[in-house]
Order: C-alpha cells, then structure tokens, then sequence
C-alpha cells in the first residue's frame, strides 16, 4: 500500500485548533480511537490537487510534552515513537497569536523531534483588532519554522497554510529544524542517546520523552522499562527537576524572540470577559445563570422540537399508509408496515430532540462557557468525590451517556474521573426522552398548574431531577469506598468568551446525529425486525391453535367483530415467540405491576432505551390489525383481560417509569465504560447496581400505590 | 522553584483583587502543571474573584485566567 502523506494537528487546549481543523477537512473527517482508549482521533482528508489526498490527524490540545491526562498522554505516546501508527510526517503546530508567549512552549518541544513543522499563527482577527504587530518573517527566522498567519474563525490565510501542507508533502519545503533547541545537559544527553537506541527510528529528544515516561509508554517491553530506569538512576536523572529545568530553558529562549517580533497589544485585551465573567462566574449570579440555561435546554427539548416531530410522525404515517395502499397485502407489506417502518419511525423522530439538545450543548462548549461551570461546582463535585470537569461529562450526559463518558478523560485523577464514569448514565439521556413521553400522561394530566406550568413538564423535569440525585448519590457512596493516594487537580484554563464558530457547532450536531441514527438506529432497525419476526411467528402449529381456541370464545361470549379480532391478535402474540420470552421473564417482573409485553420490551430495549417505544409500536400494532392510532393511544386503549381495568395505571406507569430513570438500558455505554475503564470490572458493577436500583424503586412504587 | 524567604505569601492568603509577582511554588508537581501552562516564576498574578463555599480560586495573568483549588493556591507563593 501507498504510504499516505500524515500531517498531525497540535496545540495547546483553546487555541482554536478544532476551527482550523474544520476549515482544512470541512466534512471530509472521520471519528475514530487511537489504540486502547476511546480518545476521539478526528481524522480527515486535505485535497492535494495532484496526488492522493494529505491526511490530516487532530491530535488531542496539550500543553507540554509532560502530560497530565489520558488525553495528553496520546500525544507523547504517539509522538515519541517513530514505529506508532499514527506518527506523522509532519506537524502544523496551531498557536493563539494572542498568547503566543505561553503557546510556543509546545512548539520548541514538537520542533526537537526532527519532523517538518509549520506554525498556524492563529486569531489573527483577534490580533488585528488589538492592535497587535507581527513580524511574520522575523519570527520564522529566530524560530527556524515556517509560519503562516491565520484564522480558524475567519478562514483568512488558509489557503497560504494549505499551500505550505501541500508544499511539504511533495517536498518542496518544511525541513527539520537543524540543531535542538532545548540543550539538555550532559548526562542526560548521554541517558537520552541510549534511551534513543532502544526505538528504532528515534532522535535524542524522544530518547528523553522515552526515558522520562518508561514507566507508562505501552511500546516498551517491562526489561527495557527496567533497563531505562537503570539508565536513567546512573544518570542522576530527577524526573521532575528535569522537566522543570527543560521548561524554564525553553521559556527563557522564546520568550525574547517573541517580544522582539511580536509587539504588546495597544487595546485592553480580553476586557469583554472580564466583564461578562463578573456576571457569569458571580457567587450568586453564576449558579442561578447556570440553572436558567438548563431550563432554557429543557425547553428547547420539549417546546421547539415537537413541531418538527409531529412532521416526521405524520409522514411516517403517510409511508405506512401508501405501502399498505400500493403492496398487495401478505407477510411483505406487514414486515414493511409494521417492522421497518415503526423501526425506523421510531429512530427518526428523535433526531430533533437530538439535534437541539447536542446544539445546545455545543454552543455552550464552543463560547466558553463550560469551564466557568467546572470553575463553580468544582467545590460542590468534590465533596461527591467528583471534579469541576465532571460537570461537562454530567450535562452531556443529558444528551448522551456514550460522549459524555469519553469527556471524562480530561479528568486527570483516576477516581474522579471513574466515579464520573460510574454516575453518568443516571443523567436522564435524550434516549429516555421517548419513554418519558409515552408513559409521562398515564402518570399526570396535561394540567395547569399557577397558571404557567404544564404538570407533565413538571414531572418530566422531576424525572431528570431523580437521575441527577440518583448520579449525586451513587457518586457519595463510590467516593467512601473507593481508595486512592493519587492527587486530585482542578488547575483549569478560562478561555476567552467568543462568539461561536457556526460551522464548528454544525459539524458537531452533524456528527452526532449521524453517529445515532447509524449506530443506535442500525441497533434498533434489526432489533425492529426481529421483533415483528418473534411476534408474528410461533411454535408450529401454537399460533393457530390459539386462534382457533380465540375464535371460539368470542362466539360463546358474543363478542363484536372487532372486539373478537382484537382478542384473536392478542391469542396469537401471546402464543408467539416474543409472548413465549415475555412470558418466561413474567414471574420476575410481575412484582412490579409488569406484564409479559411490557417484559419485551424490557428485554429489547436492554439494547437501548429508545427501542421501549419502537417494541410498543410493533407488538401493538401486530396486536390490532387496523390500527390507526399511534402508540401512545394505542397503550391508552389496552385493557387488563381478566378484570378490564387500563394496563397503564398510575402505578404500573410510574413503577416503569422509575425503571427507566434508573436502569441502564444502553448496551453502547456498557461498551464505552468498559473501553475507558478497560476492564469488564467497572461496566458490570454499574449494570448491577443500576438494575438493582430500577427494580427496587419500581417495586416499591408499584407496591404502594397499588 | 525555591520560595525565597523575604516576605512571600501563598495565593490562598490573597483576598479579592489582590495581585502579587510568584515568587516560587512550594510544591513541585503543582509548580511543574503550572509552568507547562506559562505561568512563570516573575509573572504577575491577581486573583478574580472566589467560589462559592470555600470553592475554586479565579486567578489571572496578564489575558491568561485559570482556575486553581484552594489547595493549589496553597502552594503559590508570591512577593
């Protein structure tokens, strides 16, 4: 295979690296792990006019090469070792030009490897406007890089940084820096030489990266741990001294370069921040600013979505409708009606909800605005045992759980950052948002309450009140039994505010959906279809004993026609193979006011949440043939066949409520947790303590409202 | 990385809006985190404002904020 052309994106966190990744791949990226861990590996294409496309990685922002989080981690690990599969052939290193004096660390570090290096000088519109002057060949010369000025937001002088991509691509430009510019002592040199020896392909900067980091760089077999370690002890090699002493060296070297090249800014920088943080970080303004824009999601979710729902409901409707129409009617139509097409209506119209929910919570990362939020509840999560970060991971987790789990891995402290892990799932996620819905009005009236109110938006905010104390005390519990001697460290960067990149919160709403409807909705398409399959089929010969015995009672009983076909459709489900597993899981949910098709669904949608309504639809819709409802209406209608009463009661409603506040009915979470946690451990503790929790609250409100 | 004696103040001493130069860190992995950061022995630190219920600390250098524990305010040291 033709080796593909890599340049790696670096840079330090909020330098506006993601924007520029945007402006160079637009949409042709895609989202993949780097081994071992779910850290997003964005990868996308840059068009080189001849020749294959540039392949362009964004790596995770880092500040140094001493690394304090997973996410860091990835980047010395992939970086130090010329044989990683991900090791490129170049680098564009992106700065903020507004705080070139700390960004540039980074930079003289990634230079020392020996790889080709352009500088992005990036926010050259922030710069222009205050008053910033740079010497863009003067500093290229002191720092031995091409640099080209750019803006991520803008996209001015993009097509400049493509140029000088493409240019070292085809070799034309982008040499290695020719003499290191940190200049390490000698003991270490000669420690960095013989760590260098050991990875083919090495130079002596990743020598030193090597030696520093033997203890966790996965490349290295446990006796050239042992061997680096000797090395590094007869050396005199402090780990901690020397990174310090290598960090001023660099300070002390660039900062000067910088001050001649680049003048102070005229303007009082940053002033809008100031001003907005004395509102938004205040000690009473703050929280109550944070609760209003959670309302505001709330509403967005609840209020603005439905009208693009009730389209997609109503044209789903309309397919139903047209392929009953056009087919003749036979096992063809009803797989069509009845499996695909409740299947995939039942994924489609969450992509509304979705999509708000994922824009607005990118909106609010994209301006800034979640690093307040970790700055003020980080007191608040410590005394659950959790961080201030784990405020992105809990509020995502209203999205959803599977990205929520991955943002953890900014948390540098292990317990922390599993204990975030552990409670996240309890956030009511959007998946729960459809079971909600259905079950909300067998529970409340859509009543007024002091006028403004609407009770079932009350019990929905209710619900996801439940989820977050549920998060809190779990997260209280795990916090006394968990142990650890590991420091803990908030030590978290207040970006500037700014106004939001479109173009980087549609990528994202993008994603995601995409990211749903293709991986949950391919989950829930097969599980449709085999769903209709178990329902419409039986043991040879059962089904149509059980209709033939239906048919029977309703002439003794002197049923309607209608009333008798809707028995026989019951018979017929009850004798299918779905009735046969809801059945047999019957006795065990029973308890909790829980019939064998509630059970079904139950055990479906232990694949995802969301496949609850899409089981609802198909068994229902099996169980009465003209059924012209929808499934909400349909559940409505359904009668207990001994005593006649509704099935969905108030306490068998809410005891399925409280079941899906709290299980954990997503089998992608499973996977991500045991991906981040990388043991089978973690996901199963949570499975079983999740469960527990769902059956015991269903219980007992089942027990004690019936 | 050494503090120097004459008259330093650690970070969680300060009071709102007060400023100071870092002389040092008084603890070196905390010290280390910080540096990576760009927040330099000689930089001029102020600190915001405070979280509520003994929270986070808001300190800022130059354009460049952070937030710190008051843990991690402990162990700057500043003239």
């Amino acid at each position: 295979m033709a080796h593909t052309y890599t340049v790696a994106l670096l840079g330090n966190p909020n330098c506006g690296k993601s924007s520029l990744f945007n402006q160079l791949t637009g949409l042709r990226q895609k989202v993949g792990n780097f081994p071992g861990v779910t850290v997003d590996k964005k990868v996308g294409s840059l068009p080189r006019g001849e020749g294959p496309p540039i392949k362009v990685i964004d790596f995770p922002g880092t500040y140094s090469f001493y690394p304090t989080s997973i996410d860091e981690r990835i980047v010395v690990q992939a970086l130090a070792n010329p044989q990683d599969d991900n090791y490129p052939d170049a680098i564009i290193y992106v700065a903020d030009v507004t705080k070139i004096d700390k960004h540039l660390l980074l930079l003289t570090q990634i230079r020392d490897l020996g790889l080709p290096v352009v500088l992005a000088l990036n926010m050259m519109d922030v710069a222009e406007e205050q008053g910033l002057q740079v010497d863009v060949a003067g500093l290229s010369g002191a720092l031995g890089v091409p640099v080209a000025p750019v803006s991520g937001r803008t996209g001015a002088g993009l097509e400049h940084l493509k140029a000088a991509i493409r240019a070292m691509a085809n070799g034309e430009a982008g040499q290695a820096a020719a003499s290191p510019f940190y200049r390490m002592p000698e003991p270490h040199l000669n420690l960095a030489r013989a760590a260098a020896e050991i990875v083919p392909g090495a130079n002596t900067y990743q020598g030193l990266l090597i030696a520093h980091h033997r203890e966790w760089l996965p490349f290295l077999s446990g006796a050239q741990q042992q061997l680096l370690g000797s090395l590094a002890e007869e050396a005199g090699f402090v780990p901690l001294r020397a990174q310090v002493e290598e960090t001023m060296q660099r300070f002390d070297r660039f900062v000067p370069l910088v001050k001649k090249h680049i003048s102070e800014p005229k303007a009082a920088d940053s002033a809008l921040t100031s001003r907005l943080d004395q509102v938004l970080t205040h000690r009473f303004w703050g929280p109550v600013v944070f609760f209003g824009l959670m309302l505001l999601v709330f509403q967005a979710i609840f209020a603005w979505a439905s009208y693009p729902m009730d389209l997609i409901d109503a044209g789903f409707g309309m397919a139903g409708e047209w392929v009953r129409a056009t087919l003749p009617s036979g096992w063809v139509a009803d797989l069509i009606t009845d499996g695909l097409l409740a299947g995939l209506g039942g994924i489609l119209i969450f992509i509304p909800q979705i999509a708000i929910l994922f824009f607005l919570i990118a909106l609010l990362e994209e301006v800034g605005y979640m690093a307040r939020a970790a700055y003020m509840f980080d007191q608040l999560m410590q005394s659950f045992g959790l961080n201030g970060r784990s405020i992105v991971a809990l509020v995502s987790g209203g999205a959803c759980a599977i990205p929520a789990v991955m943002s953890t891995r900014t948390i540098g402290n292990w317990k922390e950052r599993l204990i975030t892990i552990l409670v996240t799932p309890f956030i009511s996620c959007s998946a729960r948002i459809p079971v909600y819905t259905v079950l909300i009005g067998f529970v409340v009236p859509p009543q007024q309450v002091l006028g403004i109110f609407n009770l079932q938006g009350l019990a929905f905010m209710g619900l996801y009140l439940l989820g977050i104390i549920a998060a809190l005390g779990a997260a209280w519990v795990f916090k006394q039994i968990l142990q650890t001697r590991e420091h803990s460290f908030l030590m978290l960067e207040l970006p500037e505010y700014r106004a939001p990149v479109m173009r980087n919160v549609g990528i994202t709403v993008w994603e995601k959906v995409r990211a749903f409807v293709w991986e949950a909705g391919r989950i829930i398409l097969a599980i449709s279809i085999v769903l209709w399959l178990l329902a419409s089929y039986g043991m040879p010969g059962k089904m149509q004993q059980a209709e033939v015995a239906a048919v029977v009672e309703a002439e003794t009983s002197g049923l309607s026609e209608k009333d008798a076909n809707d028995l026989i459709a019951a018979r017929r489900i009850e004798a299918s193979f779905a009735g046969q597993l809801g059945k047999s899981i019957e006795p065990v949910i029973a308890p909790l006011g829980f019939d064998w098709k509630m059970g079904i669904a139950i055990i479906t949608s232990f694949a995802a949440r969301e496949v609850f309504v899409g089981t609802m639809a198909t068994i229902y819709s099996i169980g009465s043939a003209d059924d012209e409802f929808s499934v909400r209406e349909r559940m409505a209608q359904e009668r207990d066949p001994v005593t006649g009463r509704p099935v969905y009661d108030l306490p068998t409603s809410l005891a399925l409520l409280l079941f899906y506040v709290f299980a954990m009915q997503c089998m992608s979470t499973v996977a991500v947790v045991k991906r981040e946690t990388k043991s089978w451990k973690w996901p199963l503790i949570q499975f079983t303590f999740m469960t527990a929790l769902a059956y015991l609250s269903a219980l007992g409100a089942y027990q004690l409202l019936s | 990385m050494v503090a120097t004696t004459n008259q330093t103040k650690p970070l969680a001493a300060f009071k709102e809006g007060e400023a100071g130069i870092i002389a040092g860190f008084s603890n070196d992995q905390l010290g280390s985190k910080l540096i990576a950061m760009g927040i330099l022995p000689g930089a001029r630190l102020r600190l915001v404002r405070k979280a509520p219920f003994g929270g986070a600390y808001y300190v800022a250098s130059g354009n460049f904020r952070v937030a710190l524990r008051k843990s991690e305010a402990a162990g700057v040291l500043l003239s």
